[in-house]
């Protein structure tokens, strides 16, 4: 009977194998640095982690810093696309003590985990404050905590509302505007839906919460309590509204499931009148032939009446990681990568949003780059997640709250309360009796 | 002397059984009496029973328990009952039964992964194919990944549809060790098809039908990749696994100290739910025994 079950005893040689094979490609770079002969000098291999299409992005700015600096061999490893894999991937390699790589690039929602959990190392010996202040303001922001630096930003990228420039003549001003011209349209039976966004329960339906809840004046955190507020009227008012688009169809129920791609899929398909999402989804729709090309404008996020809007951050930038034999190598990468040579290569080339100031001042940029204005604009009131090492719980637990409310488990009311109750919940119980918060540091 | 020899023999395999099981179960022990997360820089800081506290007052943990127990429960009752009215079907002598083996066999040889992705893609509203028959019927499209309900059975579904093969080919096996003349004994008595199934079919595959149980239990108590690449444990959680929630803990949180007492919790809770079973079996294989005995 045993002999029967043939599939799992058919795979074990092959896990073997594999196991096998990861073996021998983990111990091979070991081998290589301590084979390493004095007489021929090879060069300072610097490695580095990022999403696969930003790896591609800098494949040839990568070449070229090869080709400028022989005494370094740097390689670009591409991690997965979706950025909480990516992530698990990278910590997957930083518990087991040796990374396989000397740089990774940080979201900016991981920072704080990281910088606590002792994976990092500081970058101020090596770049002064003023490199900062010749950055945007929403560049400058998620960079440093603490009294440390702990990454130089390479994309400044925010949330964004893209309109149809085809079947209205400007974009909405506030969120009644948006809502009474989605329901219009409806109506005439122009579009299908009036406004796409992310509502699945991962970290892109905590990306469009922050947005919404600045729309209504409230704020997710508050650093100097070094707590949550999501029970606030304000707080309420939001997620009601968000509630409200779906439960007048404004919004389809399916956006409890959407994730980026789902929701630009569907806008793309010409389905809907907004949509909220990122920089690249500009790039994706205008270089098809979807029934919607040329006819899509770009603005910042609205908000209520009398509040001011801002798109949530979701910048990528370079952090060294501790351990790493070669920091001052690593730190020329950081400055060739980052700096406004590959950022305007990588603005034209894949539309991310360039961190420093004066490439937002470049005629050429501006005349080549439709976005580019509405990215800077977009800049001045960036919405930064909160900055705490709990951050992925606090975010996992209201993605769970709000994604329930979507889908009609509970009231706006209820699933706020309830939202910052277990915040409130996991921040104590992280924090532990106050001799212990502090006893491992 | 034979003894020593035996329990010497034995060493290796018992060593290696410590290494791989016996160490990192107190590994884990040790770790749930510690603080090891992002606020203590990752040492383990000796907290008491703090975990084991907040496990206890953890909706979230119960709630995904009760999930867990539902989930397995219900997929394992339908693929032993799927499994053997199909073991039953391909046992019979009839022209292309390898072919039709083998056919059967193809949803068990796919990676979960693969599969969770096609079902993703077949449950899509509204460009997947199931909302295109809905459509052509004229229904309008339905978010099936929206809707804890339907979102739950479709978990189960795939999960069924993936592992019913394994169960019924384990059950296929049991029924060829079945011997065909007292089948053929029973039928020249007068028995009736339902007669042979009940009096001699299940009592000699009880064996196997025990053994696909457990198997089948304590890997659907710990589902993880299917629901984490169907459903990452949504709608509002109400998919997440014990499996899922101790990963989230480790992987996303870096909580290994809470991770490590959710995972033990769950060993925990397997082994009473296995030894629970294994000994009903037993008590059922017992009076059986006794049955025909008398």
């Amino acid at each position: 009977m045993a002999a029967r079950a043939t599939p799992p005893s058919l795979r074990r040689p092959q896990v073997v194998l594999c196991l096998l094979a990861a073996t021998l490609l983990l111990l091979l770079p070991a081998y290589g640095f301590s084979g390493r002969s004095e007489a021929t000098p090879q060069p300072i291999p610097v490695r580095v982690l990022m999403p696969a299409p930003l790896a591609d992005a800098v494949a040839a700015p990568a070449a070229r810093f090869n080709a400028l600096h022989p005494g370094v061999r740097l390689t670009v490893t591409r991690g997965p696309l979706d950025t909480e894999t990516l992530s698990d991937l990278a910590i997957s390699g930083l518990l087991l003590g040796d990374a396989p790589f000397d740089l990774l690039l940080v979201d900016v929602s991981w920072l704080a985990k990281y910088a606590a959990a002792g994976w990092l190392l500081p970058l101020e010996d090596w770049f002064g404050p003023e490199v900062l202040a010749a950055m945007e303001p929403g560049a400058r922001l998620g960079n440093a905590l603490g009294d440390h630096l702990w990454r130089m930003p390479l994309t400044g990228d925010t949330g964004l509302l893209y309109w149809r420039t085809d079947l209205m003549p400007r974009p909405p001003r506030d969120t009644d505007e948006l809502v009474a011209i989605a329901q219009d349209l409806q109506r005439r039976g122009r579009v299908r839906w009036g406004y796409l966004w992310q509502g699945r329960q991962y970290e892109g339906l905590s990306c469009v919460m922050v947005e919404v809840l600045q729309a209504f004046g409230a704020r997710w955190w508050d650093p100097a309590a070094a707590s949550t507020r999501l029970d606030t009227p304000q707080a309420v008012a939001a997620a009601t509204w968000l509630d409200g688009l779906i439960r007048d169809g404004v919004t389809p129920k399916a956006v409890a499931g959407f994730a980026e791609n789902e929701a630009l899929q569907s806008f793309a398909a010409g389905e809907a009148a907004f949509l909220r999402n990122w920089p690249y989804a500009w790039r994706e729709i205008e270089k098809g032939d979807g029934p919607v090309k040329g006819k899509v404008g770009v603005t910042t996020m609205v908000a209520a009446p009398g509040q001011q809007g801002g798109g949530t951050l979701g910048t990528w930038g370079l952090s060294l990681i501790r351990g790493t034999p070669h920091p001052q190598e690593a730190v020329e990468v950081i400055r060739w990568l980052t700096g406004p040579e590959v950022q305007r290569q990588l603005a034209l080339e894949q539309g991310y949003a360039p961190t420093w100031s004066r490439l937002y001042e470049e005629a050429d940029l501006q005349q080549r780059l439709p976005l580019l204005a509405v990215q800077r604009q977009a800049l001045q009131h960036p919405q930064l997640r909160p900055m705490t090492p709990a951050y992925a719980q606090l975010s996992d637990l209201l993605a769970r709250q709000v994604n329930g409310l979507l889908t009609a488990q509970e009231r706006p009311a209820e699933a706020m309360a309830s939202a910052q109750r277990q915040s409130l919940q996991v921040l104590r119980s992280l924090a532990g009796p106050p001799a212990l918060a502090t006893a491992g540091r | 002397m034979r003894s020593r020899l035996l329990s010497l023999l034995l060493l290796p395999a018992l060593l290696l059984l410590a290494a791989v099981f016996v160490y990192p179960l107190l590994r884990y022990g040790w770790l749930s009496v510690h603080a090891s997360s992002v606020l203590t820089g990752l040492l383990p800081v000796p907290n008491g029973g703090a975990n084991w506290q907040r496990l206890a007052d953890d909706a979230r943990f119960w709630k995904d328990a009760g999930q867990t127990l539902r989930f397995a429960f219900c997929s394992v009752a339908l693929e032993l009952a799927g499994g053997l009215a199909l073991a039953l079907w391909l046992h019979r002598p009839r022209r292309g039964r390898g072919l039709l083996r083998a056919l059967a066999l193809l949803p068990w040889a796919l990676p979960t992964t693969v599969m969770a992705l096609g079902w993703r893609w077949i449950l899509n509203d509204p460009h997947g194919p199931l909302n295109a028959v809905l459509r052509s019927f004229g229904a309008d499209s339905y978010a099936f990944l929206s809707t804890p309900a339907t979102t739950w059975f479709f978990v189960v579904l795939s999960d069924v549809w993936k592992t019913l093969p394994f169960v019924a080919l384990l059950l296929l096996a049991g029924l060829q060790t079945i011997p065909a003349d007292l089948e053929e004994a029973l039928r020249l008595e007068g028995a009736s098809r339902r007669q042979i199934l009940v009096r001699l079919t299940l009592p000699l595959l009880m064996p196997y039908l025990s053994l696909a149980l457990l198997f089948r239990l304590a890997q659907s108590l710990g589902v993880f990749d299917l629901i984490q690449v169907l459903t990452g444990g949504g709608p509002a959680g109400s998919t997440e696994s014990l499996a899922l929630y101790a990963y989230l803990n480790a992987m996303r949180f870096l909580d290994f100290g809470y991770a490590a007492t959710v995972t033990l919790a769950t060993f925990l809770l397997l082994l009473v739910l296995l030894g629970g079973g294994w000994l009903l079996l037993r008590r059922l294989g017992g009076a059986r025994a006794q049955e025909s005995a008398a």
